[in-house]
């Protein structure tokens, strides 16, 4: 796995030359920052300290925030604590099917270092190695009041144009999914079409595509019937994938 | 994938079908899944996936010295964390047979029924949402901040207080402190009755829990179920009452049971336990001034105490049921062997499994939340 340094990108896309481009491009941004809509997934404890966030005593709602219970509905994927490996799975699934631009939160701890579960087998330990994370908040956990000062400074970045880990996603795929790979094994794939999409936003880079695309595109398998859960005769008897 | 590689999914020619029912959805409370196999909208099968939040705790907590274990057992149940704290402080005092002060013992009566209240709150707000009943969920949430408040003074911690440790509590209580927790009481019970008109008598909710997810005493105690899951099918056992710990069997207070055992009943018996909690801190408030003393026992150098070889299981009653800790020492200074037997496995994963077939999609969610499992602990 080779180390590459994040670089951010100049906010304003310089092959567009008219000055008129750079007005929206700046509306858009507006627009995108003061409308966000947090998708409700709660993998953690952290998770515990968003409804009073949310609700009447500090009232995520007026900054224009709300909870969305769908990932095709939701701009922001919080993660809230720790993230065990077979949750992992299921947040690369879920951030995959949000639709660009798309912002993720790391709340806690767990998601910068592992937190206090440093030792354990189960935990992923740093989350911006399978995720491109925009913000981070730490704490164990932070406060309603630190949740929505991160939420205010996401709303600074995605403003400024600096809030772009989904593009970074798609120009350094290949090291997102190597580290993916590493995690959960070379047969690892979702159904997104990851590379077709950054192609589609114009931000196909050399990063992209390397050996562990390479390896995704031997190893993928084409989406079959769902292997029953349940026995017929209503043994509670699992077949198919194993989980963790 | 390619969409060249998509292909039709077929389903079997037949009426039943299968459905994720988490880990991200809505109606689940916290980071679970629930495969539930369908015939129509009635579930038919229903199986726990847990495992979104494996930590592996008991392991972890063989890793480390006596007394940073106490920073990690809150959070094997987030909701709900004093008892994890305390019950694990009475395993170490009992392997070191170390007395607690008086004083020690009563506040942490006190931190335990804050922590219930707490709790309970904020299971009446999940479960109101899940019938779509968000104003309860808001007001809950608010309530409950009013009690997490209370423990920020007290502690410095809004969740997680890391404050009973073998031997005591950290530290007294500040000054004036009393008179707050007496007006919070008062403003929670005057609350109660806006409670009772908004959700509990309310007729949408009451039509949606009556006769959901009925469990009779039989299945309940053969399936393992304690706490307030067991009080609704009729049977008091409390293990505040029945194997007194601490001040309790000093402490006047009644055990709610209600006979019927479904998801109202379940909800209705919270709700009870909400005016005894209220009721028990009154006591504590009443009896504090007049037992002074110190809050801790001097316990040995931390870094190097070494407890002495045994086993003990203690207990306590946390909101969702009866909590365990099973600790083996083999006289070093970690433990050997640590297993909690944590109420919410039995409720989450068994129960539920039964509860749920025959129930109806929509009231899958209410069946969980009434039960009010707490996902973490059952992973632990």
């Amino acid at each position: 796995m080779k180390e590459i340094d994040n670089p951010i990108e100049a906010p304003v896309d310089q092959s567009r030359t008219n000055p008129l481009a750079r007005v929206f491009d700046e509306l858009v941004r507006f627009c995108r920052s003061r409308s966000m809509f947090m998708l409700h997934y709660c993998t953690g404890c952290g998770a515990i300290e968003l409804p009073p966030a949310m609700t009447s005593r500090f009232d995520m709602e007026r900054l224009g925030i709300q909870p969305m219970v769908t990932p095709r509905q939701a701009d922001i994927l919080l993660i809230t604590g720790y993230v065990s490996i077979k949750t992992l799975k299921r947040v690369i699934l879920t951030y995959e099917q949000m639709g660009s631009p798309k912002y993720v939160i790391g709340i806690c701890s767990c998601t910068v270092n592992g937190g206090m579960y440093w030792q354990s087998y189960a935990t992923a330990k740093q989350l911006d190695q399978y995720l491109p994370v925009d913000l981070y908040i730490a704490g164990c956990m932070p406060r309603p009041e630190a949740v929505l000062e991160g939420m205010r400074k996401l709303m600074d970045r995605i403003r400024s144009g600096e809030a772009d880990g989904w593009k970074d996603y798609y120009r350094r795929y290949d090291w997102y999914l190597g580290n993916q790979q590493h995690l959960f094994g070379d047969d690892w794939q979702t159904p997104a079409d990851v590379i077709g999409e950054a192609s589609h936003y114009d931000l196909a880079e050399p990063g992209t595509e390397g050996e562990h695309t390479r390896l995704l595109q031997q190893c993928q398998k084409p989406l079959e019937p769902q292997q029953t859960f349940f026995q017929i005769g209503g043994s509670l008897e699992k077949k198919g994938e194993s989980h963790e | 994938m390619r969409p060249e590689n998509y292909q039709a999914i077929s389903h079997p020619p037949s009426n039943e079908y299968e459905l994720n029912f988490g880990p991200n959805h809505p109606g689940i409370e916290g980071n679970y899944a629930l495969k539930v196999k369908l015939h129509g909208d009635v579930v038919v099968a229903a199986r726990a996936d847990g495992g979104y939040l494996h930590r592996g705790f008991e392991k972890l907590m063989e890793g480390r010295l006596w007394i940073q274990n106490i920073a990690l057992v809150p959070r094997i149940c987030v909701p709900d964390p004093v008892p994890m704290e305390v019950c694990y402080s009475m395993a170490v005092e009992a392997l070191t047979d170390m007395e607690v002060p008086e004083r020690a013992q009563w506040l942490r009566v006190l931190q335990l029924e804050l922590s219930r209240i707490a709790a309970h709150l904020f299971t009446f707000g999940g479960h109101a949402a899940t019938t779509g009943m968000y104003t309860t969920m808001y007001w809950g949430v608010a309530d409950r901040d009013q009690v997490l408040d209370l423990f920020e003074e007290w502690t410095g911690g809004r969740v997680y207080h890391i404050y009973n440790i073998p031997g005591g509590v950290r530290r007294d209580m500040p000054a004036g402190f009393l008179d707050r927790v007496s007006r919070t009481m008062d403003y929670i019970e005057s609350r109660l009755p806006d409670y009772d008109n908004l959700f509990f008598t309310n007729q949408v909710f009451v039509d949606r829990a009556r006769d959901t997810g009925p469990m009779n005493q039989q299945q309940a105690l053969e399936w393992g179920v304690t706490g307030p899951n067991l009080r609704a099918t009729g049977l008091a056992f409390d293990v505040r009452r029945d194997d007194p710990y601490l001040v309790y069997d000093q402490i006047d207070f009644d055990i709610p049971t209600e006979a019927p055992g479904d998801a109202w009943a379940r909800t209705l018996v919270r709700r009870q336990e909400l005016k005894q909690s209220i009721h028990i801190v009154r006591q504590v408030v009443e009896k504090l001034p007049s037992v002074g003393g110190p809050v801790r026992t001097q316990i040995p150098n931390p870094l190097a105490w070494n407890v002495p070889a045994g086993e003990t299981y203690t207990r306590v009653e946390s909101s969702k049921g009866e909590l365990g800790y099973y600790v083996v020492s083999d006289g070093g200074d970690k433990p050997h062997r640590v297993h909690v037997r944590g109420p919410s496995s039995m409720h989450a994963v068994q129960v539920l499994e039964q509860l749920a077939v025959g129930a109806r999609l929509e009231d899958v969610a209410q069946i969980m939340f009434s039960l009010d499992a707490c996902p973490p602990e059952v992973d632990r």
